[in-house]
């Protein structure tokens, strides 16, 4: 009887006083039990930390505790290495990214505001595609590159990419150009603006978050994908990122110091693009466009 | 305006899901043209394949696995979190899921490959710690434990999309709602059986299909980890179809094991919309 009156005071607003006590009730486990799971979590990034800055010497002597002086030769060695293929994946991922945010908001609007013949077949027809698995197409998509002679050559990345891609780009996009008032669009035609005036100069510049969500789901994926680019691209100097990691920590597995520094390193740009775009982040993962 | 759209997706979409299908029912090399002989890989496939059943019973376990750990557990976090009553904990908290997120997914592998690594790896370390050196192994490198040590990686197993997802749809639920429940007596277990977790099926059935989907194909944790090894004990379809395709060039093969894979992800995907349903507020 009494909790529960409690927390409706709590919910209603009640007094500042026994709102402040009952807010916080009951938060002692929970945060004792997050706490717990975010430190494992976070466990084994502690532990690249901390091996990252040993000698191979050190390691052999105290492998999982901090050792001084610290080594940051490790990671000097790492850049060298890293830098390539993160220049490979700036490029890879961020001509993907241009192509997927023009593709998909011109296809977007044209589904949301031009009507055409067949406009919902055709679109229907593009959302079939979300069902359709890179499983199913990896095989034929690797012949097709080696027929258009695209090997060993970043397209072989970009272009693939910027087709899949743009498909949940113009699922978004589209729910958003169609929210916008039908009037506005009208209002533009009759004083004279060509559709691609009225996108270039009223739909896109209202739509700017909206790109910016699709833009970093679109670089979350391409960033991450391990497999495609060690087909395509036989020379590993071409690699980006991700692939590239994997090929370091083969080749220099023994020097422990050198490939969690390399790891670590391998992990700073995404860092950094999320902490200019947290909320951007957030927002695409939650946003009502990827809800059923 | 969609044109440039469409061609696209016409040249790296549609006609590699079709040539796909076609190509599955050929016996089909690299560079060769490849001779049509209709079922005969998914008749192979199914009675004279060992590996390929083997990578289904993996797949299988995965999956399953995949289901409890990231679904399940990011349920249970989600609700952790959303009954935190302190506003700068909860922000914390919900800030803190995105950690797997931006790692790169690689990076957490090639780490627990090295967690795995039996001679010099921190699980063989703690366990010799306290005592329990029986229990050592070479985690990766045992045909009966590898595919387990590929299973249990990224302890504790915190998907933080899936947690931010069901987390919005949480804070979704109309406080009203929430305040009849609680005058009607329905507050902590009852208020999350009864009134929250109906009110987020929509997320967690999205989450279930994405998580079958993913489960059914990815491969890249075992290509990483183990390459379908020891002696295929950690083969998935994804991992095999990749063999067969560009080790041992039986693309026509391999294409059959990718339909079959995309038959697995559509029959899943029908079955769970038509059957776990959502409810509305």
């Amino acid at each position: 009887m009494e909790r529960r009156s409690e927390s409706l005071t709590a919910m209603a607003g009640g007094p500042a006083q026994s709102q402040a006590r009952s807010l916080h009730r009951g938060d002692g486990w929970r945060t004792l039990a997050l706490g717990i799971l975010c430190a494992l979590m976070i466990a084994p990034l502690i532990m690249a930390v901390i091996i990252s800055l040993k000698s191979p010497s050190q390691f052999t002597r105290v492998p999982f505790m901090p050792t001084w002086p610290l080594r940051w030769e490790n990671y000097e060695f790492a850049v060298q290495i890293i830098s390539q293929f993160l220049l490979n994946s700036i490029i890879t991922s961020g001509a993907t990214v241009i192509g997927v945010l023009l593709l998909s908001s011109l296809a977007a609007y044209s589904f949301a505001q031009i009507p055409f013949p067949g406009r919902t077949l055709v679109f229907y027809a593009v959302l079939a595609l979300m069902m359709v698995p890179a499983s199913l197409t990896l095989v034929p998509s690797f012949v097709l590159i080696r027929d258009l002679r695209l090997i060993n050559t970043h397209w072989s990345l970009i272009l693939p990419w910027i087709a899949g891609g743009q498909i949940i780009g113009i699922l978004i996009l589209r729910a958003f150009f169609e929210s916008l008032p039908g009037e506005m669009f009208d209002a533009c035609r009759i004083d004279g603006a060509s559709d691609w005036q009225i996108y270039w100069h009223v739909a896109l510049p209202l739509t700017r978050s909206m790109l910016g969500v699709v833009a970093v789901l679109n670089i979350l994926g391409t960033w991450n994908n391990l497999i495609w680019p060690t087909l395509t691209l036989p020379e590993r100097k071409m690699w980006p990122l991700t692939p590239g990691l994997y090929s370091y920590m083969e080749q220099y597995y023994t020097s422990y110091g050198r490939v969690m520094a390399g790891l670590l390193l391998g992990s700073i740009p995404l860092v950094i693009l999320f902490i200019f775009t947290s909320r951007l982040f957030v927002e695409g993962l939650t946003s009502g466009a990827i809800k059923t | 305006m969609v044109v440039p759209t469409l061609a696209f997706l016409l040249i790296f979409q549609y006609y590699p899901a079709v040539s796909g299908l076609y190509r599955s029912m050929f016996d089909w090399n690299a560079g060769l043209a490849g001779n049509f002989i209709g079922l005969s890989n998914f008749v192979e496939l199914f009675t004279d394949d060992d590996v390929f059943i083997r990578s289904l019973k993996n797949m299988a376990l995965l999956t399953i696995w995949y289901l409890i750990a990231f679904v399940g557990l990011s349920t249970g976090v989600a609700v952790l979190i959303h009954r935190i009553r302190r506003e700068r904990s909860k922000y914390f908290f919900r800030l803190f899921m995105i950690l797997p997120v931006i790692i790169p997914a690689v990076v957490l592998i090639l780490l627990w490959k090295f967690i795995y690594d039996s001679t010099i790896g921190p699980l063989n370390a703690i366990l010799i710690g306290v005592g329990l050196q029986d229990w050592t192994h070479a985690w990766l490198a045992e045909p009966r434990i590898a595919i387990y040590a590929v299973m249990f990686r990224n302890f504790p197993w915190i998907d933080g999309v899936s947690v931010l997802i069901l987390l919005a749809g949480l804070q979704a639920i109309p406080v009203e709602i929430i305040e009849s429940g609680l005058l009607d007596g329905a507050s902590g277990w009852r208020r999350l059986r009864y009134i929250e977790l109906p009110l987020i099926t929509g997320q967690i059935k999205l989450l279930i299909v994405l998580t079958i989907m993913w489960g059914v194909q990815e491969y890249s944790a075992v290509w990483a980890m183990t390459q379908g090894g020891p002696i295929d004990s950690t083969q998935v379809p994804g991992m095999w179809m990749y063999f067969n395709a560009f080790r041992i060039s039986r693309m026509g093969y391999a294409s059959a094991i990718g339909v079959v894979m995309f038959l697995i992800t559509l029959v899943a995907t029908i079955l769970n919309m038509r059957y776990i349903r959502s409810q509305e507020y």
